[in-house]
């Protein structure tokens, strides 16, 4: 069969972080595109950074209003947005006001306007806003020939491409509405939505068409902040294999938990501390994080449960070089709770800041927390997010800690509260005790994929620098249950201080 | 006191930029204009081309609504301007009887009309900021000098 060359279809940038990976490398060039959805969902904050991503005064962006929102007030919000900039207007993006056509004449002479302005300014972009209010044309048999919206969409097409002008239609079109015929004529479709749930506002992009792309299926997040929309792509399942790191240990920080993991966590896999609250899961964190600070390993802690500034204040005072390492822009602390976040922006966040810093260790502290700041919609499906989003970061080489809090420090010890151990390479438990009337800490390892580890439940302390592990408990049964029963002949086992302490 | 000077009673706004945009916008049309003109209708010229340009940007609505507050807020300083007439649909925009300037002066005339261009500049900086009012305007500016001699023909028509 002979290879037929192919006529190369450019991608032009969108200039939406995250949307060039969703259409699968960008938006073709010349395509001719419609973007829908609901009143307030983005559309027009989404063409404008489409056109401030790539107009030039060569090939100027030509933005059409119609009838809708007055231009000035679109102008007066838009440029709000760090995207816009008031030297493009103008020169290379030139706003064209077409409701008095709209309102006096047919739709023949609005698309004669387009066409002439097409023809005149020579746009690389052109975009018309809203397309769906020219459904109703305002003209009359006497003005010319009318024709309806589906006619104009494809004449329309037919002209633009022919000047070779990427093109956007935006419309208020709802869900419900995806096999309305004008939306044949598109070559590609990208729709906005907001969900809401309980007192939550998901916004959700799908790209329901691109010809001549493979875009990513499925739902994407997106959020609108002053820099404009930013799109979460989906996490995808992990189906290749993690990134290949020498079976290392590294060291937790604690050298008591080195020990009862056979010498440390294996690098690039996803370790889980549990315990009560007050139990000092997050000073292990800290300490996990600064062993790979002190071994030139940069890092990156996402917060959940408390603002970065106390957390920081909090492990400063235990370590003096936590501030030190943030100055130095060797550690990251990232703040993630704004109670309607998906999982897919926390991972983008948390990847964000692990390219930025080059880092090789990663703490989430907490997955209670995360899953509180998560929105509703998405902590339906929370342990199988977590699993791709554990998979997307280990898959990177990077090593990953979290931290999950159980709930009730004395009953029967739960191993897997937040039913996402099976996302863990390695699960450490931290539990309280009752012996003799005294509170005391104790800590094992359940779990250690490929590798021996200690079996014993470990006493340990939380000390001002940092969590100290001691003996076994020893001569009891029952430590699971919180209130562990001193056997027969046994010693009462006494805090002290570990051997295992350097 | 003549009656040149009764027809200006608002204080003078000096050398604003916005003041010297809308005296530079006047003088553009003035330089193509006849030379027999009056000042007044240069700067009435300088109306209907700018009212014309903005309208391509935020719509002859929109445009027009932004010259109806500015002149009435002319109309506060400058008596005059109560017999200044806008008509979004017909051509010249900004309607000015030859007996208004018989009435007031040329130059009086010609000051409050000016004055309501200065009002129009503000209020579109208030509204889309300084920088890009001002760009828009000067965009104009620069179409105004490659000529808009069919429109101006049919202002000396009316």
């Amino acid at each position: 069969m002979k290879d037929y060359e192919r006529a190369a279809i450019r991608s032009l940038p969108s200039g939406v972080p995250g949307l060039d990976i969703v259409l699968g490398g960008g938006l073709p060039e010349y395509s001719f595109n419609l973007v829908a959805g609901g009143p307030g969902s983005g559309k027009t904050i989404l063409a404008h950074q489409i056109m401030f991503a790539n107009a030039t005064v060569e090939r100027p962006a030509l933005y059409f209003t119609v009838l809708g929102e007055p231009t000035l007030k679109m102008l007066r919000y838009q440029r709000q947005f760090s995207y816009f900039d008031p030297d493009l207007a103008g020169s290379a993006i030139q706003f064209i006001n077409l409701s008095a056509e709209v309102m006096e004449q047919a739709l023949g002479e609005v698309l004669q306007r387009i066409v002439s302005e097409t023809e005149r300014a020579k746009p690389g972009i052109v975009v018309v806003d809203s397309f769906r209010t020219l459904g109703s044309p305002h003209g009359s048999a006497e003005r010319g020939p009318t024709f309806d919206l589906e006619q104009f969409v494809q004449r329309l097409a037919l002209h633009l491409t022919s000047w070779e002008a990427t093109s956007f239609l935006l419309g208020e079109y709802g869900v419900e509405e995806q096999r309305n015929p004008v939306f044949t004529v598109a070559d590609g479709i990208i729709w906005l939505s907001q969900v809401t749930d309980r007192n939550s506002v998901v916004r959700k992009l799908q790209v329901v068409k691109t010809r001549g792309r493979a875009p990513m299926p499925g739902l994407h997040t997106f959020r609108i902040t002053d820099n404009g929309l930013q799109v979460f792509p989906r996490i995808p399942e992990q189906t290749g294999k993690r990134k290949l790191r020498k079976r290392e240990r590294l060291s937790t920080g604690v050298p008591g938990i080195d020990e009862m993991t056979g010498g440390g966590i294996i690098a690039g896999d996803a370790v889980m501390l549990t315990g009560p609250a007050g139990s000092g899961k997050s000073t292990v964190a800290t300490q996990f994080m600064m062993a790979g600070l002190a071994n030139g390993e940069a890092g990156v802690i996402a917060v959940f449960e408390e603002y970065p500034e106390q957390y920081v204040a909090r492990a400063t005072t235990r370590n003096p070089e936590v501030a030190k390492m943030i100055e130095a822009g060797k550690l990251e602390v990232i703040y993630l709770r704004p109670l309607d976040l998906s999982v897919d922006e926390a991972l983008a966040a948390i990847l964000e800041a692990v390219e930025r810093l080059g880092a090789k260790r990663v703490v989430i502290d907490s997955l209670s927390g995360f899953e509180a700041a998560l929105a509703p919609a998405f902590r339906e499906d929370f342990r199988e997010s977590l699993y791709r989003l554990v998979g997307t970061l280990t898959a990177t080489g990077v090593t990953v800690f979290t931290t999950a809090e159980v709930i009730g420090g004395f009953g029967e010890l739960e191993f897997s509260s937040e039913k996402v151990s099976f996302i863990t390479d390695e699960i450490i438990v931290q539990r309280y005790v009752e012996i003799e009337g005294e509170v005391r800490r104790v800590m094992a390892v359940i779990k250690m994929r490929g590798s021996e580890h200690s079996h014993e439940f470990l006493t340990y302390e939380v000390r001002a620098e940092g969590v100290v592990v001691g003996g076994p408990l020893t001569g009891y049964d029952g430590i699971s249950t919180g209130v562990p029963t001193l056997r027969a002949g046994a010693k009462p086992s006494k805090p002290k201080r570990s051997r295992r302490q350097g | 006191m003549t009656t040149a000077e009764q027809g200006k009673a608002g204080p003078p706004q000096g050398q604003l930029p916005t003041r010297q945009l809308a005296r530079r916008l006047v003088e553009a049309r003035r330089s193509e204009r006849s030379d027999g003109d009056t000042s007044a209708r240069a700067t009435a010229a300088a109306c209907d081309h700018l009212f014309r340009e903005l309208s391509r940007w935020v719509g002859r609505d929109g445009c027009h609504a932004l010259f109806a507050r500015a002149l009435a807020q002319a109309r506060t300083d400058y008596p005059v301007m109560e017999e200044i007439q806008l008509r979004p649909q017909s051509e010249p925009y900004v309607e000015v009887a030859a007996e208004t300037i018989m009435a007031h002066g040329d130059v009086a005339t010609a000051e409050a009309i000016e004055s309501m261009l200065a009002r129009l500049v503000e209020l579109l900086g208030r509204l889309i900021g300084e920088d890009m009012a001002m760009k828009l305007i000067e965009g104009s500016l620069a179409l105004s000098q490659r000529g808009d001699a069919t429109f101006d023909k049919r202002r000396e028509e009316a």
